[in-house]
């Protein structure tokens, strides 16, 4: 290859990257994307970690209600799906701590119920277009007062992350001993269930709010099978939704399709990347796993 | 000397079966005792009664101050037979470890350097400073065992409760969880362990309860763990076996 042609798709490559970014609109959308990249798999690393997906994905679904409710009565989309957030979790306490109704079982008549709410919502707003940006994301149309919301949410969830990852860890491995140590296993709890809902609310002008939990859940994924361990995940997992929000947008622009079904498709093939790239290692442990080292009993001891 | 531990009229009931009927015991600072009995004597229950996480009649008091289920009893560190933890984390055995330290330290803040250094001594103590940065999930049942054993060192208890924390255990670890227990007992702490392996317990406890629901024997290992002893412990006095030791 010349010198001549390497700088050439230099060129082509700067310009495709950079280019875009000098209309405004494209950098309001620039800053949202990587504060939602940022935040989303902060908190769902955790997520995961917990076995909360389910909960994150009936949330984002249940959000909608708010959304549309807030359209209908021309008050703040932010606030209504954060209503809409908290009324869920309410909800779902009220069956699982009253009726004993099972968690997924909780979860998925909420989620799904206020689902079918937002659907109902949205066929009785006049724009029907807006709510479509709100559900497969719209990142052009964010605005300097949503960047603010998104860049001060991220600085939060950034410091809190940092803070409480130690005992994020604990309360994960084991409450109950936790808890017998006077770790604050509820309040870690509901700051983690606060911050999900946060995160999906916020994510929901830049990838929409059904594609907030694949931002959620598919970098933590590739972190969790490229880091060695789950505190080291964190970080990377950050930064792959980073890289994720900004090349779905780089993309979405190059492209003309819509900005969240992009970003999502970008962290899933993170996932297939990491899969691959790891499938060696786990191979190599197999293989140690198949012919155990002779262990030595205690064979000297009586037994009752 | 005083007592470190003091149980008194201790009941605990699932439903209507009563799995710990009124027992009472103390154990002074620095002394280890074993508390052992046939499966289902009510060992695993009376340890959860008094590290306070199992519901239960009766009073609990370290060193003279009262203990309260759902109260946090940092004092007090118990070591489960199978705990619920989730082993399948990608965590360290070093932030597991570090949880101990939540129990004197800060329960907000991240662990500091002492406390860092203080886990990896607790790990080192039990053998396993090597795979202080392994991932939890890769350890065998036996290391993690150990692991939960140097979270509970690290809390720096005035009791220690362990509950079958020789089992599945070789030779070299057996010993240098015998030599733990000591080495805590030499620093005042007071350590009941439940096992089933009645030499173990020869050869490490002075003090052995016997448990049937009810405390049936509570004295020298040696009187208690004799022959005639364990005659009365397992045959009973109807003459019927509950449980044979293997001698």
């Amino acid at each position: 290859m010349t010198p001549y042609l390497l700088g050439g798709m230099l060129d082509a490559l700067r310009a495709w990257v950079l280019d875009p970014f000098a209309a405004s609109f494209m950098q309001r959308a620039l800053l949202a994307c990587v504060a939602v990249g940022l935040t989303a798999p902060l908190v769902g690393v955790w997520a995961l970690a917990r076995r909360l997906v389910y909960l994150t994905d009936a949330m984002s679904h249940a959000v909608l209600a708010g959304v549309a409710g807030a359209v209908i009565v021309g008050t703040s989309l932010l606030l209504g799906g954060f209503v809409a957030a908290l009324l869920m979790a309410g909800l779902v306490a009220v069956l699982l701590l009253r009726a004993r109704v099972p968690e997924d079982g909780a979860i998925g008549v909420v989620g799904q119920g206020l689902f079918a709410l937002g659907v109902v919502g949205v066929s009785l707003s006049s724009d029907a277009r807006a709510l479509s940006h709100l559900l497969f994301g719209n990142p052009l149309t964010v605005t300097t007062t949503d960047n603010a919301i998104q860049v001060a949410i991220a600085a939060v969830v950034v410091v809190g992350s940092w803070l409480l990852t130690p005992l994020l860890a604990v309360t994960s491995f084991d409450p109950r001993h936790a808890a017998t140590v006077g770790v604050p296993v509820a309040v870690v709890d509901t700051l983690l269930l606060v911050a999900v809902s946060i995160v999906v609310v916020v994510g929901l002008t830049s990838v929409g709010v059904l594609m907030i939990v694949t931002l959620m859940t598919a970098p933590a994924v590739a972190a969790r099978l490229l880091a060695p361990t789950l505190t080291a995940s964190v970080p990377l997992a950050a930064g792959l939704g980073v890289a994720a929000g900004v090349l779905g947008l780089l993309l979405s622009y190059h492209v003309s399709l819509p900005t969240g079904p992009l970003v999502a498709l970008v962290a899933v093939c993170q996932v297939a990347i990491a899969v691959a790239v790891t499938a060696p290692r786990r191979r190599r442990r197999s293989a140690l796993v198949a012919e155990p080292p002779p262990t030595p009993q205690a064979d000297h001891v009586a037994h009752v | 000397m005083t007592a470190a531990l003091h149980v008194e009229d201790v009941t605990v009931r699932y439903g209507r079966v009563v799995a710990v009927d009124g027992v009472s015991f103390t154990i002074p600072a620095g002394q280890a005792v074993a508390l052992v009995g046939r499966n289902g004597a009510g060992k695993s229950s009376l340890l959860r009664a008094v590290a306070g996480i199992e519901p239960a009649q009766g009073t609990v008091g370290v060193h003279g101050r009262p203990c309260h289920h759902e109260h946090v009893n940092a004092p007090v560190a118990y070591v489960a037979q199978r705990s619920h933890a989730r082993w399948d984390l990608a965590l360290t055995s070093l932030d597991v470890v570090l949880a101990g330290c939540r129990a004197r330290g800060s329960r907000w803040w991240r662990p500091t350097s002492r406390e860092r250094a203080a886990a990896a001594a607790a790990l080192e103590q039990v053998g396993l400073a090597a795979v202080a940065g392994q991932p939890i999930a890769r350890l065998s049942g036996g290391q993690a065992q150990r692991v939960l054993l140097a979270r509970a060192f690290v809390q720096r208890p005035d009791v220690m409760l362990l509950d079958e924390p020789f089992a599945g255990l070789d030779r070299a670890a057996v010993a240098r969880l015998a030599a733990a227990i000591h080495e805590l007992c030499g620093a005042g702490v007071a350590v009941l362990c439940a096992l089933h392996e009645l030499d173990i317990a020869r050869h490490v406890f002075g003090r052995t309860v016997a448990l049937d629901r009810r405390v049936v024997a509570d004295g020298p290992t040696r009187d208690v763990l004799s022959p005639r002893g364990l005659e009365r412990l397992f045959i009973g006095e109807s003459g019927e076996a509950q449980a044979v030791p293997v001698a």
